[in-house]
């Protein structure tokens, strides 16, 4: 591992005068990173997914006991399964399980679980026990033992906001709000008003054009093309970034997007529909992106929230809870179900008690898609046997 | 964002006073600056540094004699004092409790530029920020006559070769240009005779002094006037202009508010100035208070000095290197006494670039993680008693933030310190970063806000004040 100071401000980019850091130079020669052309995709739903009504024990009479009001019906299900099923509004979750593509992990979570979503989500984001902090994220410390140099598109984060889970002691990850900035500008652009201070429309401008590894992003985007259409929401629209960088030979290791929106103390069932259609059609169009362009199997996407939500309702909703669900779709898994059905029985709290960590999760990610010793950024949990 | 932190950031260089701000009252805050105390010693390291014309002949003829290896001694040292002195500088502003008077050194040292790398004698370099200090708050007028009389200044604009059988009309043409009437409010044959009026006026012991073989005491007419002037005689006829004050107004405006100040606004206090006789005490004052209540925030681009001590300030850094800062200052396009031509930094627009702006957030994201600033190697210009410093070294940082507020209290309380506007977008953002059932007290909670304190430095927003 050759580690290089960050801040190394020894280039020269503009006659001498302003040096910069070297990195902006290294990125340039470098080639490809990825051991087998492998690459994680991650989607984290924010606010707590409720996964009992995401993957749904519909043969369980507890479930209807417990949720009078928000329960799924029997025959609304779809993709039934020993006893699971997935919510209408996830039909082509169930496509892509007949297809073989996705596993089902069920129970994933973590010991002493907290309900906070600021906290649970470090918790996930630093792969540490629920009373550890560390301030580094699990994919960053992954990266920075990874990467032999500095380098800025190991990791790309399509967000508004950094993300703790990439962020390491190198920035071998960026983040990119929008990656429309990338296309080719034209001369519009420059004289456009973006608001009523000339001196905040100056530096906005500036700020469009400063990202790190826009050049390999923007080569990336001209050698592919969008070859079918995906939906006009958020979510979509960024897979449909993530697919172009990688149909694009970014080589990028990993990358990060999230959906908001999951929160559903109120109001679950109208909400919950609405978000986990969003994500159905987002990454059933990602999914089917890849199968054509033959990357599937070099791409697994993984889809997760903070926690799970109470076992029983509180009228139209649900209360923060602790274990759920988790998906991996493609990267040639062997698209089954792991775990017992949820034991809606023996409750802590109300809540689920997690079978399968989370970490095992990333240790199993990182064993055998990226061929990494998870030891070393400190898991300690053992993979999962077949998934992969 | 509050008006105390946004003014604290303009009459210093970071928020450290706008408690004191916010306690006095702009007006009575921008007297005690004026009034409090400063001291103006020189620094030891200069001990030993020639200081008189003597002592640098002496030096001169000292390194003659010598072996190679002294001679690169000598001159090493040299060297090593000029990094020496902007450190010392940087020292005294973050350590003044009223900055005021280092910002106001730092604009004249910016308008009267004289830089060490030509002018290469550090006593001098150190004289005139010794003058500037002085006279920070003082006359105008008086001040313009000082500053052409010094060593730094007749060398540093040519006027050492100016003699009376062979004419050199740089410290003329830019005593008209830039410091004082400006562009159009002359003619070439002012230059002319204002040369004339200057020559011979050479280096002196300690100030710049006319020579009796070299100076014209001819008469010449200046700004329509005749006689055998001099210098000081200059400085007068200029100051009877009648659009003397605007120029000078307009660069304090840009320097303190406005990247664009308004020409009504430049007359208007230029025309005030003009009426106090050019005291610049009493147009600070003015211009403070009645620009305090108006709505201002967000008219200036930061220059990389506020940017990076108001870092340091916001994330409670002790000990950071200031050899490090200086560099940093120096990739920024800021560099102590080394302006890039006699015109000084154009300040606005021209502070940022793509390029300084990624250094900016390259920065942003090393010291909000703990981490120092470095650079790669300092192998290449490591000054005598320098230690290369090439790791990552960590370095303690903490956030002042309410410890019984929650996520939007925690939010309102950092963005009404250091970001002058926040829309909608930028607020979804921050909530998504410290979301609402974030726990300030528990014991990782520091490092949740300095994420968010992160994404603020980070945004366009936080480069305005």
């Amino acid at each position: 591992m050759n580690r290089r100071n960050f801040l190394s401000l020894t280039g020269t980019f503009t006659g001498g005068m302003l040096l910069l850091p070297d990195f902006l130079h290294a990125f340039g020669s470098q080639n490809s990173l990825v051991i087998g052309e492998q690459c994680l995709v991650f989607i984290q739903l924010n606010g707590g997914n409720d996964g009992l009504n995401t993957f749904i024990p519909y043969e369980n009479p507890l479930y209807y006991d417990l949720r009078t009001k928000i329960a799924i019906g029997k025959d609304a299900v779809i993709g039934k399964n020993k006893g699971m099923a997935f919510h209408p509004a996830l039909k082509d979750f169930a496509q892509m399980q007949q297809n073989g593509d996705l596993t089902v992990l069920q129970n994933v979570g973590y010991p002493e679980p907290v309900r906070s979503h600021f906290r649970s989500q470090e918790i996930w984001q630093t792969a540490t026990d629920s009373n550890k902090y560390v301030n580094e994220g699990w994919l960053g410390r992954y990266l920075d033992l990874q990467c032999k140099d500095h380098q800025p598109t190991a990791g790309i984060n399509l967000d508004s906001i950094d993300n703790l889970a990439l962020k390491g002691i190198e920035p071998n990850a960026i983040t990119v709000k929008d990656p429309n900035k990338f296309k080719i500008k034209n001369d519009k652009e420059e004289t456009v008003k973006l608001s009523d201070n000339p001196q905040l429309d100056f530096v906005r401008k500036i700020a469009n054009s400063v990202t790190e590894g826009s050049d390999d992003i923007q080569k990336a985007l001209t050698k592919s093309t969008s070859e079918i259409s995906y939906p006009k929401t958020g979510l979509s629209k960024n897979l449909e970034w993530i697919s172009r960088l990688i149909k694009g030979n970014l080589n990028s290791k990993v990358y990060y997007t999230s959906l908001g929106g999951f929160d559903t103390h109120d109001n679950q069932l109208a909400i919950h529909e609405r978000k986990l259609t969003e994500l159905n059609d987002a990454i059933f169009s990602f999914y089917q992106d890849l199968k054509n362009a033959k990357l599937l199997q070099n791409v697994t996407i993984v889809v997760f929230s903070e926690f799970g939500r109470r076992v029983k309702d509180n009228g139209n909703g649900t209360d923060h809870g602790t274990a759920a669900p988790m998906f991996v779709i493609g990267g040639s898994n062997k698209g089954t179900i792991l775990g017992k059905n949820p034991n809606l029985s023996t409750l802590d709290n109300g809540d689920l008690i997690h079978e399968i960590d989370f970490r095992s999760v990333y240790a199993t990610l990182l064993q055998q898609k990226m061929n990494f010793d998870y030891s070393k950024i400190g898991i300690n949990n053992k993979p999962l046997n077949g998934l992969f | 964002m509050n008006k105390s932190n946004l003014w604290s950031l303009r009459l210093g260089f970071s928020s450290k006073q706008a408690s004191e701000i916010e306690k006095l009252g702009i007006a009575p805050f921008v007297q005690k600056s004026i009034s409090a105390s400063f001291t103006n010693d020189m620094p030891s390291f200069l001990n030993d540094d020639p200081k008189t014309l003597a002592e640098l002949r002496e030096l001169r003829l000292s390194i003659k004699n010598t072996t190679s290896d002294e001679q690169k001694k000598i001159l090493k040292k040299q060297i090593k004092n000029a990094a020496e002195l902007k450190k010392w500088w940087l020292d005294k502003m973050q350590q003044e409790a009223f900055p005021l008077r280092e910002k106001m050194v730092c604009f004249w040292h910016n308008h009267f530029v004289s830089t060490s790398q030509k002018v290469k004698v550090n006593y001098w370099i150190y004289q005139q920020n010794y003058l500037l200090r002085e006279n920070a708050f003082g006359n105008f007028k008086q001040l313009t006559k000082v500053m052409i009389q010094t060593n730094a200044m007749v060398r540093y604009l040519d006027n050492v070769d100016n003699k009376k059988d062979k004419i050199n009309e740089n410290l003329s043409r830019e005593l008209l240009e830039l410091f004082t009437l400006g562009i159009g409010n002359y003619t070439e044959d002012d230059i002319k005779n204002g040369a004339r009026a200057l020559a011979g006026l050479g280096l002196g012991e300690m100030d710049a002094t006319y020579r009796k073989f070299q100076e014209d005491n001819s008469d010449k007419t200046y700004f329509g006037k005749t006689g055998n002037w001099k210098a000081d005689d200059l400085v007068d006829l200029i100051f009877q202009q009648k659009n003397i004050p605007y120029l000078i107004t307009r660069k304090i405006l840009k320097w303190f508010i406005y990247d664009n100040p308004s020409e009504d606004l430049v007359t208007y206090y230029g025309d005030y100035f003009r009426k106090m006789n050019f005291e610049i005490a009493p147009l600070l004052t003015k211009i403070a208070t009645e620009e305090y209540p108006k709505d201002t925030a967000g008219s200036k681009i930061k220059d990389p000095l506020v940017y990076l001590f108001q870092m340091i300030d916001e994330l409670n850094i002790e000990d950071i290197n200031t050899t490090l800062i200086t560099f940093f200052l120096k990739q920024q396009g800021m560099d102590l006494f080394n302006q890039p031509n006699v015109k000084g930094w154009d300040g606005g627009n021209s502070w940022l670039t793509s390029q300084i702006y990624l250094q900016r957030n390259n920065v942003a994201d090393l010291l909000c993680n703990g981490r120092n600033i470095s650079r790669k190697t300092f192998d290449k210009t490591l000054e005598e008693g320098e230690q290369p410093n090439v790791v990552l070294e960590k370095i303690k940082v903490t956030i002042d933030f309410d410890k019984n507020g929650n996520n939007k209290k925690i939010i309102s309380e950092l963005s009404n310190r250091t970001l002058f506007k926040v829309n909608d977008s930028m607020q979804k953002d921050m909530e998504n970063l410290l979301k609402y059932d974030f726990d300030a007290k528990e014991e990782n909670a520091n490092y949740g806000v300095l994420r968010l304190f992160n994404y603020i430095a980070k945004t366009p927003e936080y480069q305005l004040i």
